[in-house]
């Protein structure tokens, strides 16, 4: 019972979070750009709309179940999140996971999503897919490589284990292990499908990527777990640099710092090409990655 | 004279059956003599086995000492005698049971086969220099006119070619021989063992190297080996199974024999034959490489086995020459049946070239499962003797911390598996078989399989259970090896 | 009488399971010469790769014994499986060797069966296999050298050069049969070419005993790996080179696996890019590693054998296997699209199916051995491979349907369905009892190699000491979520309606017909090549060294070959010439020399 009610509310917090945290990327962009922008519920009605309609346009069974499994998806590794430290409270399942599985629960529901998009038959949405797949392919090496810094640092895959150990500003392992933080700090905007390595979906142009073909409710539904998956990687980034949080207020506050320092750098550079991504982590951040290694493991 | 323990049988029974053959030309009795003779010699032989493990038999027929026949039956010659009957044996059959063609039929082929048996087990039994000239040309001739049997032109040009370079071999050894005489008046082959050190050592040498070119050229070792292919290619594949199975082995025993009992030192002799052998193996098998001949590729392969025995011979260690022994049988075994296999595929496709064999399998799929089967003999691939005869020399090196010759063997068999499976890949290729297969060619008796099966049999019994030839074996390279007993057994002295 | 026989397949293709069960602890000797004898016993090791024997067999037996029965086939597939068999039970390297060879030849001969096979397939195929084969026997002949005896036991008195002798030349012969770069040319070779069924086999099991090779390598060694050459950070320095040979593996043979347009090859190459995981893992030496590799063999098997007796089920009813030619099936072959879908998940290692445990211990291994540079290149190959198992869904059961076959094709047989069932449901009941696996299957192995078993708490949990998951809550929640999404979903307001045809999409701005190439299978990962690194790997094959290799040797056959095409006045003269000059180097001399 006490694991339903977490969940729900897990669920609930990631929603709010993450409809406001999204309204807020895109009036902040608004003003960067010298715009308004819309107001920072228009996310909230976005979706409510989609999710309302009462018509969508479907390809088979396997269009239709790709969305469920996303979603699904994203609601797993949520609740592998531990939100809090030191509380019973928005735990989900945490204590029974660990960093490596949330890294491929990560995957999980874009692939199955990937299914539905193949199935409606669209090559432009094969296309997004493929991309999307590339860039998985250069990210994953220097976030895992970065994440793997960590875990060797504490000599565990466990978050919770990872979390407990920073037990002060001053053990962060922002602070005592900046190289991972610097590795991982790319790859992880291009995990949140943000600007500059977002062309997979490639918003605003002629609308070519993985949700080409879908509207109406479902198109709800991707929305809903973009959000909800947005919140649950920055505060899976919390935990693992930022020391976790004891408190929801704390657990916002440190999420939001971190999505304003990820949509300033998303904000300052042009959107690059899928290889460019690819060419770019394989040689930035994976660089610093290896040196991250050889000062952590073969020179101490 | 008693009549089951004398060693003259295996060269008199076979000598007056083939003399005598008009008389079975009239009887109609060619085809059960020729499997019969060898037979009750093969029987003799396996009869012997228990006398010879006691000591070896000796029968000399004095003419005039120091001239005289004489014959030494030990552990090593009655090895080779049993296999060499076995041959002839299967060969017989064969040419019985199957559709074959005239010319291996009647009595030309009658006395030739038998008279090469007899200078076969000449050739092993003999203890003394002048017979064994005297049965290597009797050997030589009768293969001679073997080859060119078939009487067109590629027969004819391999019997002109074997004579020719034969008669050069045997030149040589007569030379080698008459030294020896000169020299140490002796001709009794222990009796020069035993006085050849007393020869010069220039003198020494020349007799040597006369020897070993002459023996070299009738044993086919690299660099005197290039007539083997063309006579090989020219010859009745049934004719040729006897060449290399039974006419290289007295060859090579003769070899082995001699550079056991003359070059008292066996480290020279080791670096001379290994090298030869070593030489002789890799060679043949690169070369076999591009045959698109079936006879051809047999022949270099049948090279490369020579060269892989005289490497084993050569090392002179009791494990590898063991090895070596019991790989001369595999290999007798395997290309007869190889050979065989080759002569029913001649007679069904008219022809062994490769491109005329794609997917013979499916005209005449047993002669192609048995190519299989031989393949996989002569590669020492297990569960066939081969395998077990190549591990035991391989294990002979290993045990002398040798490994130069391991690799080389090693190397040469997946030079080897190259050709083979090539072949393979081709008779079961998927594309109907030449035009030519079908037509006009007399459907096989099934008894014509019996021998090759026999053969397939036998060398699966080999791979499985090579325990029941190991005294064998092991008691033939004792024999061949120790110098002293051999003196002993013949002259009733050490040195 | 056809019946008959193939009820008698079936019986053969039990003997595995037979085997492992009736087998116990008796040992069987067979002597041969010399006082050597073949040895013959059941170790946990031996007992593990027969239990993926015993498993796979009668799965691949199955469909075979459908149609007209094959006879030649029967009998080289019993063949076979003594071989395995016979190898797996040696207790020395003689049976070892013994059955190696009879696999090698008896699988070879089921290779050329089929009507695809080329030449230089089959060519290479048999020779890679018998090198690795001979190498073998290098191996174990300068083992006996060293010890004068061929059991199979730890090389305690051999000097360094003996053991790294051991090492390289068994580690060669092993490494071939499991396709590491730059040995692996047989392998896409043979899986592509050989009859579709059998590249099952040759996939799933035949592959297999290389890795028991190499997980016997260790126990050659006192102190395993780390006897040769000491340690290097927290592993086996001997180990290092191993490790970075699977990563390579890996990471290349990924990449061209995505390259590929013929499903075959494509598996034949994510074989060798898995297989080189395990590798490297057994690099590690580590009992969590090592457990990694052990479970990641036995995925392995089953994903592989599922996805080659499913594909082999869509030639069978389409008779196409390139990507392009396909598509669209998941409305004819349902059946094939789940059994492809959860053998994908498997190769990809996604939870919740078994090949995540598998990663998960690899990972761990490396992250204990402080190998981290090893596992970025294990990460790269695994992410990558997530491109080519894409592929393998979307070009035959998604987008649009290419060819007349494909959109005329029908559910397989049932004797292909019923292996397809079967390993889904293993794969399934795996993922959620990892722990399962951990107790009954890996512990037994890891205890025989002398290293400590990983345990498990409950047979749903992964536990080591990094941290672990547990299989059941992970199914649940995934489960739980996916019915309360979908059904959240119905009972919401709303219809859904069908596009009313397939060509109903929002294709910028046009309506596409029928001749507008819509099918994405056969260009998916080619913008891959404008990676650097990708594309130099894609540009690069070992194809032009073995034809080159193969070429020189022809010609040294050529020139040798000619050398016996001359008369007998050259022979004689020859023959004199050796003569003259050997009597001449002689007199010089004085004798012998």
């Amino acid at each position: 019972m006490h694991v339903l009610l977490d969940s729900l509310a897990m669920i609930a917090l990631c929603y709010v979070m993450g409809f406001l945290f999204q309204g807020f990327y895109r009036q902040f962009n608004a003003r960067l750009q010298r715009r308004w922008g819309p107001s920072i519920w228009q996310n909230l009605y976005d979706n409510m709309k989609f999710l309302l309609k009462s018509e969508t346009l479907i390809h088979g069974p396997m269009f239709f179940f790709g969305p469920m499994i996303i979603a699904a998806g994203a609601i797993t590794t949520l609740l592998f999140v531990p939100f809090l430290k030191d509380s019973d409270w928005l735990q989900g399942v945490s204590t029974h996971g660990n960093l490596i599985l949330i890294i491929y629960l990560l995957v999980v529901g874009p692939l199955g999503n990937a299914l539905a998009v193949g199935s409606s038959g669209n090559p432009f949405g094969v296309m997004g897919v493929t991309r999307g797949l590339t860039r998985l392919m250069g990210l994953e090496v220097p976030f895992f490589l970065g994440l793997a810094l960590v875990m060797l640092q504490h000599e565990t895959t466990s978050v919770h284990a990872i979390m407990a150990a920073q037990d002060g500003i001053a053990h962060w392992n922002l602070i005592t292990n900046p190289i991972a933080f610097a590795v991982i700090l790319l790859p992880f905007i291009a995990s949140q499908n943000a600007s500059p390595f977002d062309v997979v979906g490639a918003p605003v142009e002629v609308y070519a990527g993985p949700r080409v073909e879908f509207g109406g409710r479902l198109l709800g539904v991707l929305m809903t777990q973009n959000m909800m998956m947005t919140i649950a990687k920055l505060v899976l980034v919390v935990d693992l640099f930022l020391g976790g949080a004891s408190n929801v207020l704390e657990l916002i506050a440190k999420a939001f710092a971190l999505f304003l320092l990820t949509t300033a750098i998303s904000a300052a550079f042009p959107r690059l090409k899928t290889e460019q991504t690819v060419d770019f982590f394989w040689k930035v951040p994976l660089g610093l990655a290896v040196l991250g290694v050889v000062l952590n493991v073969w020179l101490i | 004279m008693e009549f089951s323990a004398s060693p003259v049988w295996f060269i008199a029974l076979p000598l007056l059956a083939a003399f005598s053959a008009p008389l079975w030309t009239r009887w109609h009795l060619l085809d059960h003599l020729l499997f019969g003779v060898p037979l009750v010699l093969l029987i003799l032989a396996l009869g012997l086995f228990p006398t010879v493990h006691e000591a070896p038999l000796l029968e000399t027929i004095v003419i005039a000492p120091p001239l005289g026949i004489h014959l030494h039956l030990d552990s090593a010659s009655l090895l080779l005698v049993t296999l060499f009957c076995f041959a002839v044996t299967l060969v017989a059959a064969f040419l019985w049971l199957g559709a074959t063609d005239s010319h291996l039929r009647g009595r030309r082929p009658f006395v030739l086969i038998l008279l090469l048996l007899v200078g076969g087990n000449g050739l092993v039994l003999t203890g003394d220099l002048f017979n064994l000239y005297v049965f290597l040309e009797i050997a030589g001739v009768s293969a001679y006119v073997l080859s060119a049997l078939r009487d067109d032109r590629p027969a004819l040009e391999a019997g002109l070619k074997y004579l020719i370079i034969g008669s050069v071999a045997a030149l040589f050894f007569l030379l080698a021989v008459v030294l020896v005489y000169l020299q140490t008046g002796q001709l009794n082959l222990a009796a020069v063992a035993r006085e050849f050190a007393a020869i010069p050592p220039a003198m020494q040498g020349l007799i040597a190297l006369l020897m070993l070119i002459g023996l070299g050229i009738k044993s086919e070792l690299f660099p005197f080996n290039f007539w083997v292919p063309d006579v090989y290619r020219g010859s009745d594949p049934a004719v040729t199974a006897l060449f290399s199975g039974l006419l290289v082995k007295a060859f090579l025993f003769v070899l082995v024999h001699l550079a056991v009992l003359i070059w008292a030192d066996p480290a020279v002799a080791r670096v001379w034959l290994m090298t030869l052998g070593a030489l002789t193996l890799i060679v043949a098998e690169l070369a076999a490489l591009r045959q698109d001949d079936m006879r051809r590729m047999l022949a270099y392969s049948s090279l490369g086995q020579i060269g892989l025995i005289m490497l084993a011979l050569g090392f002179f260690s009791e494990t590898t020459t063991a090895g070596a022994f019991f790989h001369m049988i595999n290999h007798t075994l395997v290309k007869l049946l190889l050979f065989l296999v080759a002569a029913l595929l001649l007679r069904r496709c008219l022809s062994l070239r490769l491109e005329d064999l794609a997917g013979a399998a499916r005209v005449s799929p047993l002669a192609a499962g048995l190519f299989v089967v031989g393949a996989l003999g002569v590669l020492g691939l297990p569960p066939f003797g081969g395998f077990m005869s190549k591990l035991w020399m391989l294990q002979g090196f290993a045990e002398a911390q040798r490994i130069w010759p391991i690799a080389l063997i090693l190397f040469a068999a997946l030079i080897e598996a190259g050709y083979y499976f090539r072949w393979i890949r081709v008779l079961y290729a998927p594309v109907a078989p030449a035009a030519s297969a079908d037509t006009k060619t007399t459907p096989e008796p099934w008894a014509a399989y019996a021998p090759l099966l026999l053969i397939a049999g036998l060398m699966l019994l080999l791979g499985v259970a090579p325990f029941l030839l190991e005294t064998s074996v092991v008691e033939a390279a004792h024999a061949l090896l120790d110098r002293d007993l051999t003196l002993q057994s013949v002259l009733g002295v050490a040195q | 009488m056809n019946l008959i026989l193939k009820l008698l397949f079936l019986a053969v293709s039990l003997t595995p399971a037979l085997t492992l069960l009736t087998w116990g602890d008796g040992t069987l000797a067979w002597p041969l010469f010399g006082g050597f004898e073949l040895l013959f016993e059941l170790g946990p090791l031996s007992a593990f790769f027969l239990l993926l024997l015993a498993l796979g067999t009668p799965l691949v037996a199955l469909p075979m014994a459908r149609g007209t029965p094959d006879r030649a086939a029967y009998g080289l597939f019993a063949l076979l499986l003594l071989g395995m068999q016979m190898l797996l039970l040696a207790g020395d390297f003689l049976g070892l060797f013994i059955g190696w060879e009879v696999m090698t030849w008896s699988s070879y001969l089921l290779l050329i069966r089929s009507t695809r096979t080329t030449l230089e397939g089959a060519q290479t195929y048999i020779l890679f296999n018998l090198a690795s084969a001979f190498l073998l026997l290098a191996g174990m002949l300068v083992f006996y050298s060293l010890t004068g005896d061929f059991r199979i036991a730890p090389l305690t008195e051999a000097s360094a050069a003996g053991r790294w002798a051991v090492f390289i030349l068994l580690g060669l012969a092993f490494l071939i049969k499991v396709g590491a770069l730059p040995l692996h040319r047989w392998i896409p070779l043979g899986y592509d070419q050989a009859p579709d069924l059998f590249s099952a086999v040759l996939a799933g099991l035949i592959s297999k005993m290389g890795l028991y090779g190499l997980l016997l390598l260790p126990t050659l060694f006192p102190d395993a790996l780390a006897g040769l050459s000491g340690r290097l950070l927290n592993g086996p320095a001997a180990g290092y080179g191993l490790a970075w040979i699977g990563a390579i593996t890996a990471v290349v043979a990924t990449f061209k696996a995505i390259s590929q347009q013929d499903i075959k090859r494509l598996l034949a190459y994510s074989s060798i890019a898995q297989l080189g995981y395990v590798v490297t893992a057994i690099g590690v030496g580590s009992s969590l590693a090592v457990g990694g590799a052990i479970f990641q063999t036995l995925v392995h098997t089953l994903v592989k054998l599922l996805l080659f007796i499913t594909f082999a089920g869509i030639v069978l009813q389409t008779g196409q296997r390139r990507f392009n030619d396909l598509g669209h099936l998941i409305d004819r072959m349902p059946m094939a699209f789940f059994a492809v879908l959860i053998g994908i998940i498997g190769l990809a290692g996604m939870p919740p199916l078994p090949g995540f445990a598998a990663k998960y211990l690899m990972f761990v291994g490396l992250i204990d051995a402080r190998w981290l540079l090893l596992l970025a290149a294990m990460m790269l190959s695994s992410t990558a491979a997530f491109i080519y198992c894409y592929r393998l869904i979307y070009g035959p059961f998604l987008g649009h349907a290419n060819s007349p076959e494909a959109r005329t094709a029908t559910e397989a047989p049932w004797s292909y369905l019923v292996p397809q069932v079967v390993l889904m449901g293993l794969l399934v009941l795996l993922g959620i009892f990892p722990g399962f696996a951990i107790e009954v299957i890996v512990d037994p192995v890891l205890m025989t190699l002398g290293l400590t078993p990983i345990g498990a708490p409950s047979w749903g949990e992964l536990a080591t000491p990094y941290g672990g998951y547990d299989g059941v809550v992970l199914m649940t929640v995934f489960g739980g979520a996916f019915v309360i999404v979908t059904a959240l979903f119905w009972l919401a307001r709303g219809q859904m309606r069908r596009a009313g045809s397939p060509y109903d999409l929002s294709f910028a701005g046009e309506v596409p017909t029928a001749d507008t190439p819509l099918h994405y299978g056969a260009g998916m990962g080619r913008e891959l090549r404008r990676i650097p690194l990708i594309g130099w790997i894609l540009a690069h094959t070992t194809a032009g060294v073995q034809a080159g290799l193969t070429r020189q040797t022809l010609a040294a056959a050529g020139l040798l070959g000619g050398l016996y095409r001359r008369d007998p006045q050259t022979w004689t003269l020859l023959a004199v010439l050796v003569l003259v000059v050997a009597s001449t180097l002689l007199a010089l001399n004085g004798g012998w020399f």
